[in-house]
């Protein structure tokens, strides 16, 4: 049900290359200009690639994940725009309109049988429409740009100000990891700790089999959507809060990432198996890879072809040395 | 076995990160106050310690002079270094980590076009925080805030509203005018809508505009069937074309030469497409604008600033770096005007905007 022995490779992968760029670059190391907006970073992808990790589960995938995401970041803006609501009651109404369109869109997918790739597609349309109508309509510059009490320490603080008596977490931490870390623990215990998780499991491995022994599949299929929905809409929080509005554009980027955390991370595309802390590892990888290049100095030539290079032969030297261990 | 790969992930990272202690005291946060003024030239007396990097939104025609105007800053005032970036590949997250990644490497002086008006003075504010100077270079933030400690851009309203009328000018005051723009959400798209909606406004009802054709610069490609749907659609009745956006300016003036429709095509930027179409005829005018002298003054400024020999007199004001229209008779000469108010802009910063020490 779900892959370990990758994720050792992918964990010694990111190691090595840390130690590389640090090496490259000294500057790799400096707490506030790097790691700070590095594991900013690694925790909204990772929350991404959460959101296509639970539809990939059932076998299934969701291509509105940005628009999911930026659906639900409107209802954020709309709550602290007219309504004037609080950073976490804003942040409630947007999850909970991120979950009932996931929902939605797995309804129509149960009910009428047609695939994941289509329905979803049809739904980023629908959005990539209504979206920029409502902000359009409601705001001067197609954003939100109120900042409610607290947006601005979400960004900026860290776990160094989080003291015990005279001893603090670390500067480098971002506290917008945490709304990382819970979704990974409540998926973790939801996949190997309860019922419906390993239900969701079964679906996408087997959904005939699953159907037969009793699972109710097209809940599950519901299920899945709506956590998509979910936690897209925390990825769409977590970036505004660290780019600083809540805008029509938000999660355009989220697409290619949202797959690559995940299937780096040993999730299966066919559905069945999945990996939380894979996604964590393979969302670090990537911004690791891109995070080093800048810092030797790579320019926009050759920038994604080394990453695209790094990445390839990274994981071929992980599979390589996998199947080594496997024979032996 | 399950939990081993999260505790190795957690022992890495606070490996990596560490803890620390409380501090004692706040640090203190350097400040730069000056009460002298300035009413003739300021000359940078000392450049070498300040690295400027001026960073656009991705790669774009547009900020290619920024590329020319970063060497001759540094070789001009003697800069400890000016490098010119354009990673950031149109995803604001992205230009906040460029940023980031900039200053680890030593830049303290940012010249930077937001991706997202609405977000930059976030950024900005994080900069700025952090005890570097910023400016923010083609473009300003969106709302009546700058947080950067100057703009330097193109008003593109008034750009936009001067491109227009242009365009009304040569279809003789009257007719059917269509305005072909970029990303529709984006800020400065809506002002530049703006601009063409008072020309148009203006006439009295005497030109009708088409409803705008937005979202048409992501490349040449959509840009060329847009303008290829609208001509042949409605190209009879069309009088004029304003494109406010590079792709569409350059697909409008090639496909109405293609057309042998008689209209008015007024573009922006001074692309050399762009100005072959004006000397060839098959576009009327285009707006320049002048990213060189933003780019160059801006350097110059910036440096003054991060070396503390001045500091603004009016943080977050903002500078219309000038646009200029082109047209087939001064299609070869424009430039000189351009350098002209480049060296004003310079004159007017340390006259009026800079006090310095």
């Amino acid at each position: 049900m779900s892959t370990r022995k990758p994720l050792f490779g992918l964990l010694g992968l990111i190691v090595v290359l840390v130690v590389v760029f640090g090496t490259l670059s000294p500057a790799f190391f400096d707490e506030r200009l790097v790691l700070f907006p590095l594991l900013r970073d690694i925790a909204i992808y990772t929350v991404v690639g959460l959101a296509q990790m639970v539809v990939l589960s059932i076998g299934h995938m969701n291509l509105a994940v940005g628009r999911m995401a930026a659906f639900s970041a409107m209802f954020m803006g709309l709550s602290y725009d007219r309504l004037h609501l609080p950073l976490y009651a804003g942040l409630c109404i947007g999850l909970l309109a991120g979950a009932a369109i996931g929902a939605f869109t797995g309804w129509i997918i149960a009910r009428t049988g047609v695939n994941s790739f289509v329905v979803t597609l049809a739904m980023d349309f629908a959005l990539l429409g209504l979206i920029p109508v409502v902000y359009t309509a409601l705001t001067a510059n197609a954003a939100f740009t109120v900042k409610p009490d607290g947006m601005r320490e979400l960004r900026q603080y860290s776990l160094g100000d989080v003291c015990l008596g005279n001893v603090c977490g670390s500067p480098a931490v971002p506290q917008m990891m945490l709304l990382a870390v819970a979704p990974m623990l409540a998926l973790g215990y939801l996949y190997h700790g309860t019922r419906p998780g390993r239900e969701l499991l079964l679906t996408g491995s087997n959904p005939l089999a699953a159907e037969l022994s009793g699972i109710p599949t097209r809940r599950r299929v519901v299920t899945a959507h709506l956590l998509s929905g979910l936690l897209a809409g925390l990825a769409g929080f977590m970036l505004a809060v660290a780019t600083g509005s809540f805008r029509a554009t938000i999660g355009e980027e989220f697409l290619l990432p949202s797959f690559l955390g995940a299937i780096l991370g040993g999730t299966a595309m066919a559905g069945g198996v999945v990996s939380v802390i894979g996604t964590f590892l393979g969302t670090s990888l990537t911004l690791v890879i891109r995070r080093g290049l800048e810092l030797v100095g790579i320019g926009l030539e050759y920038l994604n072809v080394y990453l695209g290079v790094i990445l390839l032969l990274a994981l071929s030297a992980d599979r390589f040395l996998q199947r080594r261990g496997v024979k032996s | 076995m399950r939990i081993a790969p999260s505790a190795a992930c957690c022992l890495i990272l606070l490996g990596l990160v560490g803890c620390s202690t409380r501090p004692t005291e706040s640090a203190a946060v350097p400040t730069a106050a000056s009460t002298a003024t300035a009413s003739g030239p300021v000359e940078l007396r000392e450049g070498s310690k300040v690295k400027v990097a001026l960073v656009p939104g991705g790669a774009h025609p547009y900020f290619q002079p920024w590329k020319e105007a970063a060497r001759q800053s540094a070789a001009d005032f003697h800069l400890g270094g000016v490098v010119f970036n354009e990673t950031a590949e149109w995803d604001q997250a992205k230009q906040n980590n460029l940023l980031d990644s900039l200053a680890a490497q030593g830049y303290n002086a940012f010249g930077v076009f937001g991706v997202s008006p609405t977000d930059i003075n976030t950024t900005f504010g994080d900069l700025k925080s952090k005890g570097f100077a910023v400016a923010s270079l083609a473009s300003c933030p969106a709302g009546d805030t700058n947080e950067a400690d100057f703009c330097l851009s193109t008003d593109v309203e008034v750009a936009a509203y001067k491109a227009a009328k242009a365009a009304i000018d040569a279809m003789g005051g009257k007719g059917v005018l269509v305005h072909l723009t970029g990303n529709n959400v984006d800020a400065n798209t809506q002002r530049r809508i703006k601009g063409v909606d008072k020309a148009v406004e203006e006439t009295s009802g005497a030109v009708k505009l088409l409803p705008v054709v937005a979202d048409v610069d992501k490349d040449l490609q959509t840009a060329q069937k847009a303008v290829a749907d609208l001509l042949a659609a409605r190209g009879k009745e069309i009088g004029g074309i304003v494109s406010t956006a590079y792709n569409p300016a350059v697909a409008a003036a090639a496909g109405v030469k293609k057309a042998g429709l008689p209209i008015k095509v007024v573009a922006i930027d001074d692309d050399p497409e762009i100005l072959r179409a004006i000397r060839e005829g098959s576009a009327y005018a285009t707006i320049a604008q002048n990213p060189r002298g933003q780019a160059y003054v801006g350097s110059w400024a910036l440096a003054l600033l991060q070396s503390q020999q001045c500091t603004m007199r009016q943080p977050g004001v903002v500078i219309d770096s000038g646009s200029f229209l082109v047209t087939k008779e001064n299609v070869d000469g424009y430039d000189t005007e351009r350098r002209k108010t480049s060296e004003q802009i310079k004159q007017r910063f340390a006259a009026e905007l800079l006090s310095c020490r």
